[in-house]
């Protein structure tokens, strides 16, 4: 009995050293930004173990941030951009996973293997097409409104041209990981679930948004997060589309008016680094909740 | 309530592999319909065409005088409980049972009216705000049957509902739906593979083998008077007692068979049909068979293999000399002082001994 609670000691100890140890490993960086944030006295920030200690603890920097940017604006466009992309790619991932999963027709496997087939290609070959899409775009919508007479102070071009939330977004809306995510878990859903739906009255898209796509919020959750950090952090397509400053996301802003030949302190790119990350922890730590159990009670 | 009539149904899943073939069936407004047959013969396959959800290959399925072989199943105005229940996990009890009626566009006050009258009769209004998760099998099985009811369906559909509940629970959900069925009096159809659910529930059992209907009777005349071999020997447990045997001769009303070894036996049947020295088997159920008292004449001498005690009867499995079939014999009582290896006697009694011809078709009992 003795020796086997010492071992079992031993062997917590050692799992929890191991998590601790990845923890340190997948924390550092942020913790050395927040804690070069936090410096007063910059002087030590680049120095080990004394930088992730705050040397003259102040919130200077992050006052500085707001003075020196408009933080308030790129954050806004941030959050404007990663919801709608959010909502985009959820709703692209969950009507082509659907029916690749769950409906029989020709075709459907080659289907899924080119989509699946893209993620290979690296994204960076989208930009230039994209980029001319989207001038085309620009240029049509606003021959439509002159050709409808519109008020010409509506300035359709940057509705869905250059410099638009949408040209900045919807080349993201169709992912492979997304679909391919959607398709395995509407896989999952076992067959009896759907018969049961279809008995009760319910058609195919009534099935699909009642059934289907409540059951499987864990792993429209897990799809959420993962295209919210993506979003979010997304630098080089915005940077291209947006010309305009007041339409920049975080990213982007951050960059352009914090760093480079001109830039005037480390410091202010770690508080303004560290108030970038904030929001995306505050998203996950409300949706952790949702990640558990979508199917549990379902049969038998 | 509907009655449901099916025509020379059949059902390939794939061009070469056909699963019913060919089923003609009427059940009647109001009957309870038990399915019963081996893993594997169609019978869900069968139910599911039946709801809609496979499509049909052949034949025409009227329920009621709709012919419905292309409605959509969510048209049906069928209901039908799961083997695994498939409770919507999302959604509380409550929702569960009003998912259906929401659908059909059921005012508020007539679901909320509803969902509690179903839950009375099945007693889980005190389980209505939980979660299908927080819910023992027993109760899901409730709430699965909950869910049908509430919908006033035209049938009730049911593919093997009591299987994954234990012993005690499969008894009182059996007697639960009996009542179930008085009270609605809707059309019930439901597959099951445990005989003891469709001679207890049934008006009237279709036994499947093979994709193919081989009786449709009350239980009792299913028991009583089986048409083959077949249902002879997967209706009752333990199992009619089957002997093959030759045709040794045939008198008005009665046949006179040979066993290998030399006994001979008598059946009350009308054998008119069969050839003398033609091969047939000779069933008798366990029940049937009993003990010689002295030395009664006709009586076969056994050997005792093993005794089975189980309380308020005693299973003997016996051995005749030269045959190879071990006998089942359910004795009443347990004052039986029979112990293995013990010699005895065993009277086949000719009223009820039954004979089946070589195609495994049975031959009309004479006896009344
Ligand atoms: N989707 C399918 N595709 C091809 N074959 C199928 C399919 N579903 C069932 N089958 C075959 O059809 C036959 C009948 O299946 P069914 O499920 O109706 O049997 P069952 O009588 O309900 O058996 P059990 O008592 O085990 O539930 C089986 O041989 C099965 O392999
Ligand atoms: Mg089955």
């Amino acid at each position: 009995m003795a020796t086997f609670t010492v071992r079992r000691v031993a062997g917590l100890s050692a799992h929890y050293a191991g998590l601790l140890l990845f923890m340190a490993f997948t924390t550092f960086p942020f913790l050395w930004a927040l804690s070069a944030a936090l410096s007063g006295d910059p002087s030590k920030i680049w120095l080990f173990p004394d930088a992730f200690v705050p040397n003259d603890l102040s919130l200077m920097w992050f006052k500085r941030v707001f003075e020196e940017m408009p933080f308030n604006t790129y954050l806004l466009n941030s959050t404007i951009m990663s919801f709608w992309t959010i909502i985009g790619v959820v709703v692209v991932s969950v009507m082509a996973g659907y029916p690749l999963a769950r409906l029989k027709f020709p075709g459907r496997g080659l289907i899924f293997v080119a989509i699946i087939a893209t993620l290979m290609l690296p994204s960076e070959v989208g930009i230039i097409p994209n980029f001319i899409t989207l001038k085309n775009f620009g240029v049509w919508a606003s021959s439509l409104q002159e050709a409808l007479h519109l008020p010409s102070d509506w300035n359709m071009r940057e509705w869905v041209g250059l410099n638009s939330y949408f040209g900045a977004i919807a080349p993201n809306f169709a992912t492979a990981f997304g679909i391919f995510l959607m398709k395995q878990a509407f896989e999952q859903i076992p067959q009896d679930l759907v018969d049961a739906a279809r008995v009760d009255g319910a058609n195919e898209l009534q099935i699909m948004w009642r059934v289907m796509v409540p059951v499987s919020i864990p792993s429209i959750a897990a799809l959420t997060i993962f295209t919210l950090v993506n979003a979010w952090n997304d630098y080089l397509w915005p940077s291209i589309v947006m010309t305009g400053k007041e339409k920049l996301p975080l990213a982007v802003g951050v960059f352009n008016d914090l760093t480079g030949p001109f830039a005037t302190s480390t410091s202010l790119v770690m508080a303004a680094i560290v108030m970038t990350v904030i929001p995306v922890l505050i998203f996950f730590a409300f949706t952790q909740r949702y990640f558990i159990g979508g199917l549990d009670g379902a049969v038998k | 309530m509907a009655s449901v009539t099916l025509k020379s149904i059949k059902k390939s899943y794939t061009k070469d592999v056909q699963v019913i073939k060919g089923v003609d069936l009427e059940i009647k407004d109001g009957e309870f319909v038990v399915f019963v047959g081996p893993s594997g013969c169609g019978k869900s396959t069968l139910l599911r065409m039946i709801a809609g959800l496979e499509d049909i290959t052949e034949g025409t399925l009227h329920i009621g005088d709709v012919l419905s072989n292309d409605i959509h199943a969510s048209k049906r105005g069928i209901a039908m409980v799961f083997q695994s229940y498939a409770l919507y996990p999302h959604m509380s009890v409550a929702d569960n049972m009003a998912f259906a009626l929401k659908l059909s566009g059921t005012s508020k006050e007539e679901i909320a009216q509803r969902v509690n009258k179903a839950a009375e009769i099945l007693q889980i209004t005190h389980l209505l705000e939980r979660k299908p998760k927080a819910l023992s099998g027993g109760q899901r099985q409730r709430v699965a049957i909950g869910r049908a009811i509430v919908r006033n369906p035209k049938v009730f559909l049911f593919d093997e509902p009591l299987s994954n509940l234990d012993a005690s629970l499969r008894l009182n959900m059996r007697v639960e739906l009996s009542k179930l069925h008085q009270d609605l009096g809707t059309t019930m159809i439901y597959v099951t593979h445990d005989q003891v659910e469709a001679m207890t529930l049934a008006d009237r059992i279709v036994v499947f083998n093979g994709g193919i209907i081989q009786q449709v009777g009350s239980p009792l005349d299913l028991y009583e008077n089986p048409s083959n071999l077949f249902v002879a020997g997967f209706l009752g447990s333990p199992k009619m007692n089957l002997l093959e045997a030759q045709l040794v001769g045939v008198e008005q009303g009665v046949a006179i068979v040979r066993l290998p070894k030399g006994v001979t036996l008598r059946a009350k049947v009308d054998a008119k049909r069969g050839k003398v020295s033609d091969k047939v088997t000779l069933g008798i159920r366990p029940e049937h068979l009993r003990l010689a008292i002295g030395d009664e004449a006709g009586a076969v001498p056994a050997r005792v293999d093993l005794i089975e005690h189980l309380g308020d009867h005693v299973l003997a499995y016996v051995e005749i000399p030269g045959i190879n079939e071990i006998l089942s014999l359910k004795l009443t009582g347990h004052a039986t002082d029979l112990k293995y290896g013990d010699a005895i006697r065993v009277v086949f009694p000719e009223e009820n001994c039954m004979l089946f011809d070589n195609e495994g078709l049975v031959f009309t009992r004479t006896a009344g």
